[in-house]
This record gives structure tokens, sequence and C-alpha cells, in this order.
């Protein structure tokens, strides 16, 4: 039997505001143990939480880029459970009343994974383990998350993959999380179950916790989707569970104990008070809203004329599409830009983190001012290609490397002498050329390139030896 | 009906040893104590909405950073320390 | 009789100095506090420092505040740093808060004098202050009684004169059950018109610190003082301002009586109160009596949302961050769980498990949810009552104090002696309970003159005109300083 793999994602993400969600100690990541810590934060008896404005409007940004409905009235709860790494033993986070209703993240194969809501909650402390010794430090104890829970409407290990990098793509671009998942700032939790393909029932899920890198995710949800498979087909029945997954076995087991019988008794927090979100602050956060990575991309495709796989790529990174918006500035071809960006600048970008700042040296502008001399036609491609690597290296503009005399291009007499020259100088390609070796010619049109240092145009000079050679 | 499962469970969730020769009392108690609570199923059903006893809203505080204290006044009352975290001790 | 007025007058007056009156509170503690055990914690340093402060203030002709240099004590659940405090628990043993809570920042500022921090049921649990880890807080009137609960030491502190004012917290009657048992007044503030910042939550939303003191007058000087918005206490409105209209003329003052308080009310404490009502008609106040039938409700209403919110605020006592840790266990599950069961008391323990049941899964709707919901109505009952009346007179507690030991094991039975205290709690409401009389023993009656929300200014009119109506049921006891 075919199965088809059923999975809702519950994913954490820390806000990037100055403070904590409660109280004014940093957010900030790092730091020796227990020092961006007050009585508030370490749940000291008989403090009381005040609510981080800058967290509810971080929070409707992110609702308003996922599409989602801005509540009117929100609320806040206690989600109780008592373990080291939480002060109050109570997290204070939304259940009855969350900020954001609904919204969807829209995958490139056209899908739209719908979310259920997102809520606020305060992030808990790190506890580290050592020899049966558990040490506790609350620093991130407190740091304001959101939480974004989607129905269970992804379908395959791509989707997850899609829709995880989505989400981080777009939260970075709104500027409320840098979604480090190394770091911690972005985790989810991944439910999973199978059901047999066509059926519409859902099969009994299973819930891997803290998942915090997508190749991770990717596996555990491979592994937890063949462990069901081969389950139910041995005659067996999945249990609905909390599973940790094992980056060094790539499995995943129960992280079920007898001591944490769980039923959080979600309450209203009698410390905090109702919020009530006006629709003229909504708006005045969508309006703040820079434009979102999906409509960039498709006005990349509908307007620029890039080709859908160079404008997801453009747009993967906000940097990276401020850097192309301003580089096409004054520009006759985005896609001569797009082709330079995606092209020699990505090489010098590994990894993502460099994607992600795009420090390349040189301006948007200065690229912008390359394109434009290829425009008019003063320079060919390759004097280009070879001129942008020197500006990468040097963060020097164009006009340091091209003198007046490259931008000339290389006139119809001058052409003709480049291409008789190399004619009589290489016989054998001329002779391999008549024999019908079509590829020799490429040759010829090198040798030309070569000696005007790249200025010449290409095709006119294939032309030109072709019609030498064959005297016409 | 309060049964002893349930006292266990409301125990474990309370982190609250209770001692096995405990349990039947406690349970009893508890009957009494839920048994009183239950007056409220005789009370008119109303659909009052209570938010919060004053209907207070929207009070926040800025983002603005308030310099933390030093750890070692948040490590003062730690029953035990070491290496500038709390500490549970494995004391098996 | 020590009243604030009296003692200021005196430090004015140079008639003492701020240092000789504080060493005369502290020698009386000394000898008294064996038989009222009224304080938990004696901070002399800190009271010397500040009387001296206060001295060097009047020696160098400086006007004084009306609190300024004025001995008095907080309720062992008010965050007080570098001084001990335990909320009378054994799981709180040992710690010294690093912050002020709120209204001791303030009285701190005005140069309050602080004796020490005072005896109360353990997490203000209780109706007797018996449930104290130090054993409960003794009746000034007859120390074979018990001073009442949660703020027993407090009351017990005030009426042996032990304290000029006390600050006490009331959850479910906390301030007014101890007051009406020692004789003295007692005001449960508005919730929101005094911060709570650094009182440890019992009932987040029940909880309210308030003034116990020896008159009305000085009820309203200490809530003046205390009452102010604080922004670290989302929940906080501020109130205050009442001693400006305590002299009101209060003819044609419409004072209603609910049947339902005085059912069940013991007839000394019931005829005690109507006598007041007679008192009140002679000073022209009209007498409106009517029915609040939603009332019968309010006790389990205010168990099952206090237990609740209690279950959940009680849960960071894991021995890992301050207090009480247990010295041997297996594992850290092992280990919060037997210092929670070693460090609090029995019923703690009991309140913890009916919150943790009324909130868990399959409960939340029967119990929690349905007492939030007459929580509503009970609030629109009060709103409808004081369309009829400005104030209402309640008896304070069923009976008098009783006598030490006496508090039984049923918990049920000891529930019933808040029946008249909790329906404020449960609607936000302000009510003082203020002396009445006493029983055939001697042992002091109260009632409470409940108001409007944030309408302090009113019960305390109210009050004050009563108490100089009838000054002969404010009576001092032997014990303590003598001015
Ligand atoms: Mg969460
Ligand atoms: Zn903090």
């Amino acid at each position: 039997m075919k199965y088809e793999l059923v999975s809702g994602f519950e994913t954490h993400i820390e806000l990037q505001t100055k403070t904590k969600i409660f109280c004014g100690c940093t957010t900030q990541f790092g730091g020796e143990p227990n020092t961006h810590c007050c009585p508030v934060c370490i749940g000291l008896p008989g403090t009381l939480p005040v609510l981080n404005r800058e967290v509810v409007r971080f929070a409707i940004r992110a609702g308003l880029a996922v599409h989602g409905e801005i509540a009117e009235i929100a609320k806040m709860d206690r989600k109780n459970y008592c373990y080291p790494d939480l002060s109050k033993a109570y997290q204070i986070s939304q259940l009855y009343a969350p900020l954001i209703i609904g919204g969807y993240v829209e995958l490139s194969n056209g899908r739209k994974i719908r979310l259920h809501h997102i809520h606020i909650e305060e992030d808990a402390g790190k506890l580290i383990h050592q020899h049966g010794d558990t040490y506790v430090d609350y620093n991130r104890g407190g740091v304001p998350l959101i939480e974004i829970v989607s129905e269970p409407d992804i379908r395959s290990i791509d989707e997850a993959k899609e829709y995880v990098e989505k989400l981080q793509q777009v939260m970075r671009y709104i500027g409320v999380s840098d979604c480090k998942m190394q770091e911690g700032s972005m985790r989810c939790d991944v439910n999973i179950s199978v059901r047999p393909a066509g059926s519409e029932a859902f099969g009994t899920r299973t819930e891997i916790k803290n998942m915090n890198s997508i190749n991770n995710i990717a596996k555990a949800m491979e592994y937890e989707y063949d462990r069901q498979v081969d389950l139910i087909e041995s005659g067996g029945k999945v249990v609905q569970e909390t599973l940790r997954y094992d980056d060094a076995t790539g499995t995943t087991s129960s992280m079920r104990s007898k001591e944490d019988a769980h039923d959080y008794r979600y309450f209203r927090d009698p410390d905090l008070v109702t919020i009530n979100i006006s629709r003229d602050e909504v708006e005045e956060l969508r309006a703040q809203l820079p434009e979102l990575p999906a409509d960039k991309c498709r006005r990349y495709i509908d307007e620029l004329g890039i080709p859908e796989k160079d404008a997801a790529l453009l747009t993967k990174y906000r940097r990276i599409s401020e850097f192309f918006d301003a580089a096409i500035e004054g520009v006759k071809s985005p896609k001569t830009v797009s082709n330079f960006i995606i092209g020699q600048m990505f090489r010098r970008t590994e990894t993502e983190d460099d994607k992600e700042k795009f420090e390349v040296g040189i301006t948007p502008q200065m690229l912008g001012e390359l394109v434009k001399l290829l425009d008019s036609g003063k320079i060919r491609n390759n004097l280009a290609k070879s001129t942008l690597e020197k500006m990468l290296d040097s963060g020097k503009g164009a006009l340091e490397f091209i003198s007046e005399s490259d931008m000339g291009g290389v006139d119809d007499n001058a052409l003709l002498e480049l291409c008789q020259n190399a004619i009589a100088g290489n016989a054998k390609a001329v002779a391999d050329f008549k024999g019908g070796k079509e590829k020799a010619l490429k040759a010829l049109v090198g040798n030309v390139m070569k000696n005007s240092r790249g200025k010449a145009d290409a095709q006119a000079a294939e032309a030109k030896i072709k019609a030498l050679i064959l005297g016409e | 009906m309060v049964t002893r499962e349930d006292v266990e469970n409301i125990a474990l969730l309370s982190k609250l040893f209770v001692p096995e020769e405990e349990l039947d009392g406690l349970t009893e108690s508890m009957q009494k104590i839920v048994d009183f609570a239950d007056a409220i199923n005789n009370a008119p059903a109303s659909d009052e909405d209570f938010d919060n006893i004053n209907n207070l809203s929207n009070v926040f505080r800025e983002d603005e950073v308030v310099p933390s204290f030093p750890a070692e006044e948040i490590l003062k009352n730690a029953p035990e320390q070491a290496e500038q975290h709390f500490l549970v001790r494995n004391r098996e | 009789m020590g009243t604030i007025a009296k003692i200021h007058d005196m430090l004015v007056g140079r008639e003492v100095s701020c240092t000789e009156l504080t060493q005369q509170y502290l020698g009386a503690i000394e000898s008294a506090n064996g038989e009222l055990n009224a304080y938990v914690t004696v901070t002399p340093d800190e009271a010397m420092k500040t009387a001296a402060a206060v001295d060097q203030k009047l020696a160098a002709g400086e006007e004084i505040g009306m609190l300024e240099g004025v001995p008095m004590t907080l309720k062992d659940n008010m965050s007080t740093k570098g001084i001990e405090t335990t909320c009378c628990s054994k799981i709180l043993t040992g710690y010294k808060p690093i912050y002020d809570a709120t209204v001791w920042e303030i009285l701190k500022s005005q140069n309050s004098v602080l004796l020490g921090k005072t005896n109360m049921d353990e997490f203000a649990m209780g109706s007797s202050c018996e449930n104290s880890c130090f054993g409960g807080a003794m009746n000034p009137f007859d120390t074979a009684h018990v001073a009442g609960g949660s703020s027993g030491g407090g009351a017990s502190a005030v009426g042996g004169n032990l304290a000029a004012f006390a600050l006490g917290s009331d959850t479910g009657g906390s301030i007014r059950q101890p007051a009406s048992f020692c004789g003295v007044v007692g005001l449960k503030p508005t919730y929101g018109a005094v911060s709570r910042y650094g009182l440890i939550a019992y009932a987040s939303s029940l909880d309210q610190i308030g003034p116990i003191a020896k008159s009305v007058e000085d009820a309203s000087l200490v809530f003046d003082a205390i009452a102010k918005q604080d922004k670290r206490d989302s929940t906080s409105k501020g109130g205050g301002n009442t001693y400006a209209s305590l002299q009101n003329d209060i003819k044609g003052m419409k004072i209603g009586i609910a049947r339902e308080y005085l059912d069940g009310v013991r007839d000394d404490v019931r005829e005690a109160v109507l006598a007041a009502a007679e008192v009140y008609k002679s000073l022209g106040a009209e007498i409106i009596c009517f029915d609040l039938p939603i009332l019968k409700f309010a006790l389990p209403v205010y168990y099952i949302i206090a237990c609740a919110e209690a279950s959940s605020n009680l849960g960071r006592y894991d021995g890992i961050r301050y207090g009480y840790k247990t010295a041997q266990y297996n594992g850290t599950h092992d280990m919060i769980c037997r210092t929670r069961s070693e460090g609090f008391g029995e019923e703690v323990k009991r309140r913890i498990l009916l919150g943790t049941y009324v909130l868990s899964a399959g409960y939340y709707d029967a119990y929690y949810k349905k007492a939030q919901n007459l929580r509503g109505t009970i609030i629109s009952a009060f709103n409808k009552a004081f369309e009829q009346c400005d104030v209402i007179l309640a008896p304070t507690v069923p009976m008098t104090a009783f006598e030490k030991g006496h508090a039984t094991s049923d918990p049920i039975e000891t529930y019933l002696t808040d029946i008249c205290t909790v329906p404020v709690n449960i609607a936000g409401l302000p009510a003082v309970s203020v002396p009445c009389g006493f029983n055939a023993k001697g042992m002091p009656i109260g009632m409470q003159l409940i108001g409007r929300s944030f309408g302090e200014a009113t019960i305390l009119n109210a009050a004050y005109r009563w108490q100089q109506a009838a000054p002969e049921k404010f009576t001092d006891t032997k014990w303590g300083v003598k001015l």
C-alpha cells in the first residue's frame, strides 16, 4: 500500500526586541550565565510581569506577513508545568485568545500551508546536564517568542523544508527575528502521522520536539515516516507520544517518563490585563512592512523578466534583493544584473550567513554602473565579467579598471584586421573548419577576443571569420 | 467523585508526594472540599463574562533596556550554586 | 492611644525623640512578643537607622511627614530587601529578597520606622494565624484566643501597641478578619488601588495590601500614602485621597444591609451590627435592606479561584533558586517533590491540590470557568446594590476570635468563617472593618463597611463618623507602648 505523510509544525521564533517580554533585561544572545537576569525573570516571589509593547507589535508584523488575522482582543494565559528551566513553574503564553488567527504560507508548488494561529510567549532558561548534575542559567528565560502553529497541511519532507525556509525568509525580511536555528532563535516541533494514500482520515500522530536544523528535520521526518509505515504494515499501532530526535543515531525515541504527566492547566494570567489592538495600529504596522519576498519574486518575474528560478534566488535573502533593487536603478537589462549577482557574487558568499549579510565590498550602484557600460555596448561581456572580479577584490568602481580605449569597442576595420590575423596565424584551425569541424571556428574567435582584450563582439567576429574563410 | 487515582494524578502535577498511607484519607478530604465547591453548580446559569477586575487593557512597558542584576545577587538565595549557575547536584 | 497623629504631634513637639520612641516599641516587642507572637522577625538596626535620620531632620528644624518616624510593621509576605521574608513557611526559610515591595519602597522613602515582619498563616492561607510555621499570633484582648488570620501578626501588633500601624494583605478577609478579632481598624482597598509588586502572591486576582491601624484616621493616612499606581504592577490603578473627606457629614448617606450577610451569624455579632445601623440612622443616614442571593455562592467561588491561582503561584517553590531545599533526594524531580512536600504545611498543600484539581483537564469548565462566570454575576449584583445605596454594612466575621487550637481540623468549617469577607475580594471592592462592640467575654466584634469600586473615601468617611459616635468601641489593650 502507498502511504501519505501528514505533518504540522509548531515553530518557535525568538523576537529581536531589545528587552525581554516582561522585564527590562536585555535579550542579547550569550553573555555570562545569569547576568541577563532580574527579580522578574528569575521569578522571585512577589514579582509581576509587565508586557513589552514591542513584542505585540513584532508579533502583529509577523502575523501580517503570513496573511493572518490580527485579533481585536488578545489575552495572556499561564501554561503550568514544573521544570527547572521555568523559573515560575508556568510559562506565560496564550491559549484562549491568541494575537493572530489563521494565515498561510504559500509554497512554490502553489500549495498553501494554513496556519492555525500565532501566539506570543516567553522562552525558558537553559539547562546544562553534567555528570547527573543540572546547571541552570536564566539568561534566555523571558526572551519573547512567537509560536506559529500550522494546520497539518504538509504532505512531504520537501514541503516541510520549504515551509521552514519560507518562514525563516519572511521573518528575517520583516526584521522580527534572525531565525538562527543553530542558536536556538528558531525551533520546530514536528507533528507527523501517516495514512493510506487517498485516505481523508488522519492517522495517530507523534510529535518530535525541539528540532534545530532543517537537515535534522528532514532526517527525523524520514525516519519517523518509515517507522510509522513499518509499524502499521506489521500490524502494529502508532502511539501518540512526544519524541526526541537523536542526531547521532538518526533515530527518534520517546521522551515520556512517569514524571511528566502533561496537563498544562491553562488559565488566564491574573497579573496581566487584556490587549486591545486597534485597527489603526494594525494598518500603521501593515504600512511599515517591507515588500514581502513572495510579492517581490512575482514582480521580478512579471515586470523585470527575471526567470522564476533566479527570482527565487534573488528574493531568498532580503539584503540581496535590496542590493538587486538598488543596482537595477537606471539599468536597461535587470536580467544582466541578476546574472552577475547569482553568478560571480554568489560564488563569493558561500554560507547562509554570508548571503544573509551580503557584504560584497561594492555598492549596488557600482554594479549598476558596470551593467550600464555593457548595456550601452561600450564594453563586452567578457570584459565586464573580469572587471567585476577586480571590483569585488578591491571594492573599487568599474572605471578604475577600464580605460577610455577599452570602451571604444572594436570598429569594423579593426575587427577585419583582427580576423585576418587570426586566420593567418592558425592554419590548422582554418583547415579543420574547412574539413567540417565547426568547433575549430571557436578557436579562431577566441584568438580575436584575446587580441582585442575582450572588446570585440564575439558574434560579429565569428560571422566575419566565417565569411573570410568561405570567401564570401 | 474523587478517586485515589485522581489524587495521585493531581499530586504528581502539583509535585507533591502523598505517602501511600495518607492517600485514602486525602481522597476523602478532597472529596469533601470538591463537594463543597460543587455548590456552584446550583447557581443560576449566566452569560456574565468576567475579564479582569477593573476591565483594564493595554498596560505596557516600552522596549527599553534596564540594567540587569549582578549574577551574585541573582544567585544570592540559591540553596546550591556552581560556576555562576543554579545547581541541582546529583545526590544518588 | 498610640495613633499616628499622636506620634506625629509628639515628635514635632519634641516630647519624645524618634530614637526614644523606637526604643520603646522595640522594648515592648521584646517583653510582649513571647506571648503575642506577633513578630516573626524584628529589625532593630533598620528601625534605629531610620529613627536617627528622622531625629536629624527634626534637629535641623525640617518638617516631617505624617508617617515619618512612625513605628510600623509589614506582614511577612511583603518583600524587604536584605530582610528575611518567609510567608511564615518553612519553604522560604532563610530567604532574603534582593528587592523591595513597592509599598515598602514608598513607606521607606517617607522614613516610616520598620520594627519587623509580622506573623501570618502560611502563604496567607488561613483564618487563625495558626497555620504559621512560627506558631500562631495571639489576641491582645485575651491571649487564650487567636489573633485571627491571615494577617494575625499585624492585627495583634497594632492591637497590642507593638506598632502604630501594620500593612496586611487581604485575599479573602485576611486584613479585616484579624482586625475584627483584635479590635482594630482594617482596610481592604479596591483591587488595584495598592501595588502588589513585592507582595508574595497567594491568589493574584484577589490579593490586596492594606493598612491595619488603631483608628479610621490612621487607616486613611496610610492608605493615602500607599495607594499609588505602579508601573511594575499591570493591574494597579492607584487611589487614595480619602483623608480630606473623612469628616464629611453623612446625613442622607444610604447604608444598605443585605440579609444574606446576617444569615448564620452569631447573635451577639448580629446585634452589634444592627445596633450600629441604629446609630447611623441617628446620624442622619438612611438604612436600606435588600437581598443579595448570589452571595451564597461566594464562598465556593472564592475557594475555587483562590486555590487555582495559588496552585500556579506556588509552583515556583522548587528548591532551586531560593528557600528550603531537601537534603536527601534522587534526581531533580525527586528533589522538587521532597522539597515541596517537606516545605509546605498541610493547609497549603490541600489548597494546591484543590487548585490543581479544578484547573485540570476535564474539570476546568465545571469549576474554574464556572466560578469565573459567577464572579461576573457577583460583580453585577454588587453594582446593582450600589444603585440603591452608598455603603453596605455587614458583620466582618460571623463570630468573635476563637480560642487557641479551636480552629478545627475540618477545613470546610474553617472556610465558613470567611463567609462575610470573601464577597468583596471576588468583586474587587473596598471594605473596612471597624470595631463595633464586644461579646460577653469582652472579645471585640467587628463590622465592615463595603464601598463601590474605588469608593474608599466614602467607606472611610462612614467609618470615621462611626468612630466619632461610638469611641467606646475602640478600646485599647494592656499591652505595649502607652502614649
Ligand atoms: Mg510554546
Ligand atoms: Zn529580567
